[in-house]
């Protein structure tokens, strides 16, 4: 720059430093004010409630109590194996399928264009939609997955899919991957798109295969990506209720619940306000947990493939 | 060169897609298949791919039997919109301010922007609609907009900020130099070149709204008038019957005009997903 | 001077109070999802009848509706009025929500035995009854002939067994349908066997009584019939039943009054029976009421309440009960009707089972209640336990609900 700019510098910099900062909390207090209105306080009432016997009558004070009683139900120890379980199984199922997805759209056929568009509906569509759709396919009697398996011979008699404990809970699996799949597809599609091409045209020169292209350079190339995404999508399935709740109500024989649909069914259904906060606090003390982990882990990552 | 398949590749992309798009699409041709259908034989257990009966009688049906449907789909439209609209107006200048400035409490702040994604309305219900009553918010097209906007700001900070760093900081300088202000900056500068950042986080932003109406609807709103469709759907319950194929038909209907807003806007979309890419 | 200034402050404000007490709205949840001409009737009229007065309607569906209404009594902004299954009266009375109701004697008297027990808690009445049923077992001839049976009303369980048996065995239709989603109506269906069997869930003192030898053998009348059950009992509740019945996919179910005029047209050779009885008891049925609930707290208490008697007057109820197919709430023919419809057709088998039948049990927790039989009846349907295990299970976690 020039000579008068340069000299100007150190001044403008005194006054930018000390109204950086304003301007900052400037910036960002309204998303602040929104966030403390309608998350943080009705959070503390919640914290709160979880201290008390609260139901629909009253409440009254009662200490560490509603977690004394969960930590030693058993119940309660299977719901968070289980909740877990289902996390980790259909994230990895989304981040699979996503990947398969996005090297096919990012695959050089004609009509990837439409292909493109044609992934998008379960995402852009309200969830309970798309999931009264799939508990109508699942139905053992009027569904289509029923009569398709009859009619092709495949089975003899009728499937319940959401009937019994085993099946209930990999039909909601396989809906639930089927809700998150679009959107990590089109993220990954991006991120692949992304990757220079100098890599791959290195790489063909000097003669490696499409699978090591792909194992070598996409992957580590995009790994920041699917870590977060995986994050993202790890804390979106680990409170999703629509999907369970639409489909089985955490049914048959509780196969089917989650955290969540436990948290929703002491809370709401039995008006146990007090015993339902203290299910939501032990959520939120997890996922941040799980959360700090990840993101710990994110930075290992970042650092070791060199990425921003 | 490098991007050339075989023939027998090429085959083989189209059955891997195929068996791809008929997972994602298979509810949606059920769904069609059942809005086709009378009520009389849809709860049939014999399977046929084509049946004669198959009619669009639903969808004229439909409009009698839930007389408000047009407006349900406005007021979805309406609402996620609004919620779009206020969540990226509070948004970008907390994400500018994540991606460009230090001050204090900022990696705590963000973490504490993420966290709130960690937990659904669903535990919060009714302190919420405490706070919403006091506020005289209750029955109104705000008691569905404002905690939409509150639950989604955390990822529209999240995924603009990676967008917004990714710009480089000498066009900014530049304009300091040139003796604009920050603000001035923020708009003219900064804005325009985080386009296609701008419209990803929108549209994601858009979806969310659009995804997450029906919980806060239904508690929090007890006024036909202003329902969304989610939760208009419901009127097609009745009190022994559920007539699914009208229901299937709004429900297709309902989603239609998205659909259609985002045939055009794909191409942005994969475009500015391609020009920021969600890194860390 | 001062006086005149005071009288005219004072009509003004009683003017502003008589005027404000006029215009009134009466918020009013009807769970059901829709609201029933009979009823649609009787608010208008009412609205007429009270000028400044509106009503609110607000159609719910039945899986969200109490919910609903709990949740705004919770949250401080509770309905007027509310039209629901009466066994939230004891919730929400313990919980000091809604108001208790008073009758005439004469108005006591014209309710049908053990209705009025439906909506008692403490020794005070606190809903008004306004929709009866009783249950019955629905036969299709059609496919029970088709199996080389004879279509006749089984009069005992192994009468029950041995149908459903010959129904599976020689056509492609299940014997009978039962439900088992985690639903009210699974309950439900498993105390109208249960009270045929002369079995109790709670003794008159309160103190429970499930697990009995009389609620065994109704347990293991489920797993007798578990062959001959639709695919999948655990997904099916009882009105979800009533396609698979016109579809000919079971031969019998259990049903209310109502489930005659469903099946008319695709089951037109249907026959209806009294709920075979067990070993251990006659046979009888589960009474289950809905009714108006009146909100404490709203200051339209009495005009909720006028309502309420309103809609559930002896006329009104009538036209109701006649032509939606419930059961007579009223004993009609005390309050001097004639020719009534419940002489008719297939009615007394639903009428006989009044003096028989048991009650849904009060409680304050009611999904805690239902979550006990929807465990012990999806055990025995996923076999995961003996009949005697998950009864005595059913015992303890019954001790357990308050």
């Amino acid at each position: 720059m020039t000579l008068v700019a340069e000299g100007a510098a150190p001044e403008r910099m005194q006054r930018r430093e000390l109204s950086d900062r304003a301007f900052a909390w400037l910036l960002i207090s309204p998303a602040l004010l929104f966030i403390l209105v309608i998350v943080v306080w009705p959070l503390a009432e919640t914290i709160r409630l979880s201290f008390t016997d609260a139901t629909l009558g009253g409440e009254n004070f009662v200490g560490i109590a509603n977690y004394a009683a969960l930590f030693a139900d058993p119940k309660f120890w299977q719901t968070v194996g289980r909740t877990f379980y289902w996390m980790v199984l259909a994230v990895s199922l989304k981040l699979i399928v996503g990947l398969i997805g996005a090297s096919l759209l990012n695959a050089a056929i004609p009509g990837k264009a439409l292909f493109r568009v044609l992934v998008m509906p379960p995402w852009v569509i309200p969830v309970a939609i798309g999931v009264i759709g799939w508990k109508w396919m699942y139905n053992g009697y009027f569904g289509l997955i029923s009569g398709l398996l009859q009619e092709f011979g495949l089975v003899e008699d009728r499937v319940a899919l959401l009937a019994t404990k085993t099946s209930a809970f990999y039909s909601a699996i396989v809906t639930d991957v089927w809700v998150g799949t679009p959107m990590v597809t089109l993220f990954f599609l991006a991120a692949m798109q992304g990757v220079s091409k100098d890599l791959y045209e290195a790489a063909w020169v000097d003669g490696a295969s499409r699978w090591y292209r792909f194992r070598r350079i996409t992957i580590p190339q995009i790994m920041p990506v699917i870590v977060s995404m995986a994050l993202l999508s790890a804390i979106w399935t680990f409170n999703s209720f629509e999907i369970i709740w639409i489909l089985t109500e955490g049914g048959p024989r509780g196969a089917t619940t989650t955290l969540i649909i436990d948290t929703y069914k002491v809370a709401i259904s039995s008006q146990r306000f007090g015993e339902g906060a203290a299910r939501a606090v032990v959520i939120v003390v997890l996922l941040a947990t799980f959360s700090l982990f990840y993101l710990w882990f994110l930075n290992r990552v970042n650092r070791q493939y060199g990425a921003k | 060169m490098i991007d050339r398949l075989t023939l027998l590749q090429k085959i083989g992309v189209y059955i891997a897609t195929f068996f791809f798009l008929l997972f994602i699409l298979m509810p949606f041709i059920e769904m069609i298949r059942v809005s086709l259908r009378p009520m009389s034989h849809l709860m049939t257990a014999d399977f046929t791919w084509w049946s004669e009966d198959f009619s669009l009688q639903a969808y004229r049906d439909m409009w009698v039997t839930v007389p408000l449907l047009g407006r349900y789909i406005f007021n979805s439209i309406f609402v996620a919109s609004a919620v779009t609209l206020i969540t990226m107006i509070v948004v970008i200048p907390a994400a500018y301010a994540y991606a460009r400035l230090e001050f204090p409490f900022k990696s705590l702040s963000l973490g504490g922007f993420l966290a709130v994604n960690m937990f659904t309305g669903a535990v919060l219900l009714i302190p919420l609609y405490r706070v919403l009553r006091s506020l005289s918010m209750l029955n109104t097209y705000w008691a569905m907009i404002i905690p939409g906007v509150a639950f989604l700001i955390p990822t529209g900070i999240w995924l603009l900020r990676s967008y917004l760093e990714r710009i480089p900081r000498e066009l900014e300088e530049a304009a300091y130099v040139d003796g604009a202000s920050r603000l001035y900056t923020l708009r003219r500068v900064v804005l325009p070149l985080a386009a296609p950042g701008l419209i990803v986080v929108g549209t994601a932003v858009f979806i969310g709204a659009y995804a997450q109406q029906f919980l806060f609807a239904i508690t929090f709103n007890n006024v036909r008038e202003i329902q969304p469709l989610p939760a208009g759907l419901y009127e097609f319950i009745g009190y022994q019957d559920v007539t699914w194929n009208e229901m299937m038909a709004a429900a297709l209907t309902g989603i239609t005009p998205v659909m259609i807003v985002f045939l055009f806007l794909q191409k942005y979309l994969v475009a500015g997903l391609t020009a920021g890419a969600v890194k860390e | 001077m001062t006086h005149l200034k005071t009288l005219t402050v004072a009509a003004g404000l009683m003017a502003g109070t008589v005027l404000s007490a006029q215009a009134q709205e009466l918020h009013f949840i009807m769970c059901g999802g829709e609201v029933r001409a009979a009823d649609q009737k009787v608010i208008d009229q009412f609205q007429v009848d009270n000028p400044g007065v509106t009503v609110k309607m607000e159609a719910v569906e039945w899986g969200t509706c109490q919910d609903k209404s709990m949740q705004l009594a919770a949250a401080g902004d509770p309905p007027d009025v509310a039209y629901m299954g009466s066994r939230t009266l004891r919730q929400l009375a313990n919980n000091d929500l809604i108001v208790p109701v008073t009758f005439t004697p004469e108005e006591e008297a014209a309710y049908q035995p053990g209705v009025l027990k439906t909506v008692t808690n403490g020794g005070q009445y606190w809903g008004i009854p306004h929709a009866f049923s009783t249950k019955a077992l629905y036969i299709n001839c059609a496919v029970v002939e088709a199996a080389g049976a004879e279509c006749k009303a089984p009069a005992t369980w192994a009468d029950l067994v041995a149908l459903a048996k010959t129904v599976t065995d020689n056509t492609d239709a299940a014997g009978i349908g039962i439900a088992g989603k985690d639903f009210d109506n699974t309950m439900h269906m498993f105390l109208d066997f249960l009270y045929s069997n002369g079995g109790k869930v709670y003794n008159d003192d309160g103190t429970p009584a499930l697990d009995s030898q009389q609620t065994r053998e109704t347990l293991q009348l489920y797993a007798d019939l578990l062959p001959y059950m639709q695919s999948g009992p655990t997904e099916w509740e009882r009105d979800q039943m009533r396609d698979l019945f016109n579809d000919g996919q079971i031969a019998m179910y259990v049903s209310g009054p109502w489930g005659e005029g469903q099946h008319a047209e695709k089951v037109p050779t249907q026959i209806v029976a009294p709920i075979p009885a067990g070993p251990s008891g006659p046979s009888g049925t589960i009474l289950i009421t809905d009714s108006l609930a009146v909100f404490k707290g709203t200051g339209n208490e009495d005009l909720a309440i006028k309502l309420a008697k309103a809609l559930t007057s002896g006329e009104a109820q009538y036209d109701l009960d006649s032509s939606w197919g419930l059961t007579p709430i009223l004993d009609y023919e005390k309050l001097g009707m004639t020719d009534v419809y419940y002489r008719k057709g297939n009615w007394p088998i639903f009428v006989a089972g009044i003096s028989t039948g048991g009650p849904e049990p009060m409680v304050e927790d009611f999904k805690a209640l239902q979550a006990v039989f929807t465990n012990m009846i999806q055990g025995i349907m996923l076999e995961e336990g003996t009949v005697d295990e998950l009864v005595t299970q059913a015992g303890v976690e019954l001790a357990a609900v308050r």
